[in-house]
C-alpha cells in the first residue's frame, strides 16, 4: 500500500545519499567528540561528581549532536527543488513525515551508540549492568527528540536564519524528553533499582506517543504550498 | 469592508478596559489594604494577589492561543491569525510579570530568587515558547505561510500546559498546591475577594489589550492591502472590492 511503500522509499533514499556522501555522520561524529572535549575541560570532576553530572552531559551532547543532523535532513532538500518534489507528490504527507523520523532517528541513534564507548571511557564509567537499560532510554528518548525534531526542521528550512531557528523552536519543546532522559540515564548509571526510575521512562513513551502523534497530524500543514 | 467583529471590538473595547481598571483598582484596595495579613506569611502573601492572576491569565492567554491557532488552521481565517499574534505577545508579557513577581515572592518566602523545580521550569518553557513564536512570526516574509507556521509551533507547544498544571500534583515541589479544585474551595473570604477581584481584572484586562492589538494587527494588513503593496501576498488580495 502506498503509506508503507512511501515510508520505505523515504527512508532508503536518505540512507542511500548519507552511505554516498556521508556527510550528515561524519559532522555529526565530530561535533559530538568536540563537544565532549569541550565538556571534558569544563568541569573539573572526580568520580562522585562524574556520576552526578554525567547522565546531563551525555544528553547535551546529543541533543545538540541530533540538532545537526535534524537539520541537515530538510536542508539536503533543498537542492534540485526536492522539496517541491515532495510537496507535488501524491504520497500520503503523514508517510514522509514518518519516513523522514525514521531515518533521523536511524543516524541520531548510530551516532549515540558510536558515542557512547567513548564517553564510558573518557569519564570512567561503569556501565556493564546497566547497558540492556541505557539502550532503551537511547532509544526512547532520540525517538521523541527526532519527531518533534522532524517536524521543526521542516518548518524552518523555508524560513531566514534556519539555522538558529531550528534549536530556539526545538529545545523548549524537547525539555520534558530531555530531562526525562536525563534523570533516567543519572538513575541507571547510578545502578539504581528500577522502579526508582520507571517514572521517566513512562514519561519518555508518553512524551514518544504524544509528538509523534500530533506531529503526523501537523506535518501537512507544512508541506501545502 | 471592515468586519464586523472589528467594527464590535471598536464599540465594546472601552467597556472591557473600563471594567478591568476597576477590577484591578477594586482588587488592589481590598487585597493590599482593606485585607488582613496572613498567618504564616504576614504581608507578604500579599505579592500573591497580583502573582496568581497574572499566572493562571497567562496559561488562558496560552489556551485562546492554542484555540486560535487549531481554528486558524481548519478555516484560515486572517482575523483568528491577527488574534492569535495579539495573544502570543499579551501571554508572553503575562507570563514574564508572573515569573518577575514570582521571584520576588519567592526570595523572602522561599530564601532563594530561583529554583528549579518542575513549576517554574515548565512556566519558563512557555515564555521561552512564545519568544519562539513571536520570532518566528517575525522571520517569515509571506503572511499566510507565517501564520500557518506559527499555528502549527503553538499547537505542538500546547503540550506544555498540562505539565504546568499537573506539576504541583505529579511531583513534590516548594510551589502550593492548588486551592482550588473541585472539593471545594479551601481558603477563606477575606483572601478570597480580592483574589477573585484581582483574576477578573486580569482576564478583563487581557481581553482588553488582545481586543485592541488585534484591531491593530487587522487595520495594518487592510492598509497594506489597500495599498496594493503586498496585493499578491495578503490574504485580503481575494476580497479587495
Amino acid at each position: 500500500m502506498p503509506f508503507f511503500k512511501t515510508i520505505h522509499w523515504v527512508v532508503w533514499k536518505d540512507l542511500i545519499s548519507e552511505w554516498r556522501t556521508r556527510e550528515t555522520m561524519s559532522s555529526m561524529l565530530f561535533f559530538a567528540l568536540i563537544v565532549i572535549l569541550v565538556f571534558s575541560f569544563s568541569f573539573s570532576m572526580d568520580q562522585d561528581a562524574a556520576r552526578q553530572l554525567i547522565a546531563g552531559i551525555i544528553w547535551v551532547a546529543f541533543t545538540f549532536t541530533g540538532i545537526i543532523g535534524l537539520g541537515k535532513s530538510f536542508t539536503s532538500e533543498l537542492q534540485n527543488d526536492c522539496l517541491e518534489s515532495l510537496q507535488m507528490s501524491p504520497a500520503p504527507k503523514g508517510a514522509i513525515y514518518l519516513g523522514k523520523v525514521a531515518a533521523n532517528f536511524l543516524f541520531m541513534l548510530a551516532v549515540e551508540i558510536l558515542l557512547f564507548p567513548l564517553f564510558v571511557l573518557f569519564f570512567n564509567l561503569d556501565v556493564i549492568e546497566a547497558v540492556g537499560t541505557l539502550l532503551i532510554i537511547f532509544f526512547l528518548a532520540t525517538l521523541g527528540l527526532s519527531a518533534v525534531g522532524t517536524l521543526f526542521s521542516a518548518l524552518t528550512v523555508q524560513i531566514r536564519a534556519r539555522e538558529v531557528m531550528l534549536p530556539v523552536l526545538l529545545l523548549p519543546l524537547a525539555v520534558p524528553v530531555m530531562i526525562a532522559a536525563v534523570e533516567a540515564t543519572r538513575g541507571a548509571l547510578n545502578g539504581d533499582p528500577f522502579s526508582f526510575y520507571s517514572q521517566w521512562i513512562h514519561l519518555l513513551i508518553i512524551f514518544d506517543i504524544i509528538f509523534t502523534v500530533v506531529s503526523f497530524w501537523l506535518f501537512e500543514f507544512i508541506l501545502d504550498s | 469592508m471592515i468586519n464586523r467583529i472589528i467594527r464590535q471590538i471598536q464599540r465594546y473595547k472601552g467597556w472591557f478596559g473600563g471594567g478591568a481598571a476597576l477590577c484591578i483598582f477594586l482588587g488592589l484596595y481590598t487585597g493590599l489594604l482593606a485585607s488582613p495579613p496572613d498567618y504564616y506569611q504576614g504581608e507578604l502573601v500579599r505579592i500573591m494577589y497580583v502573582h496568581v492572576p497574572l499566572a493562571h491569565t497567562s496559561t488562558l492567554a496560552y489556551s485562546v492561543l492554542f484555540g486560535g491557532s487549531i481554528w486558524y488552521l481548519w478555516k484560515r481565517d486572517p482575523l483568528v491569525d491577527n488574534m492569535c499574534q495579539a495573544s502570543a505577545s499579551i501571554c508572553a508579557l503575562f507570563t514574564t510579570l508572573a515569573l518577575i513577581t514570582g521571584s520576588i515572592w519567592a526570595k523572602p518566602t522561599w530564601n532563594t530568587w530561583w529554583t528549579w523545580d518542575p513549576r517554574l521550569v515548565s512556566f519558563t518553557v512557555l515564555l521561552l515558547i512564545l519568544g519562539g513564536y513571536l520570532m518566528l512570526r517575525r522571520l517569515v516574509d509571506d503572511p499566510m505561510r507565517g501564520g500557518r507556521y506559527a499555528a502549527i509551533l503553538a499547537i505542538v507547544g500546547g503540550i506544555d500546559l498540562p505539565i504546568i498544571k499537573f506539576s504541583v500534583e505529579w511531583w513534590r515541589t516548594l510551589h502550593q498546591p492548588m486551592s482550588f479544585s473541585t472539593r471545594g474551595v479551601s481558603i477563606s473570604d477575606d483572601i478570597l475577594i480580592p483574589l477573585t477581584l484581582m483574576s477578573l481584572g486580569c482576564w478583563l484586562l487581557f481581553a482588553y489589550m488582545v481586543m485592541v492589538r488585534t484591531q491593530i494587527l487587522y487595520l495594518t494588513d487592510l492598509l497594506h492591502a489597500k495599498k496594493g503593496r503586498l496585493l499578491s501576498q495578503t490574504h485580503f488580495s481575494q476580497t479587495t472590492p
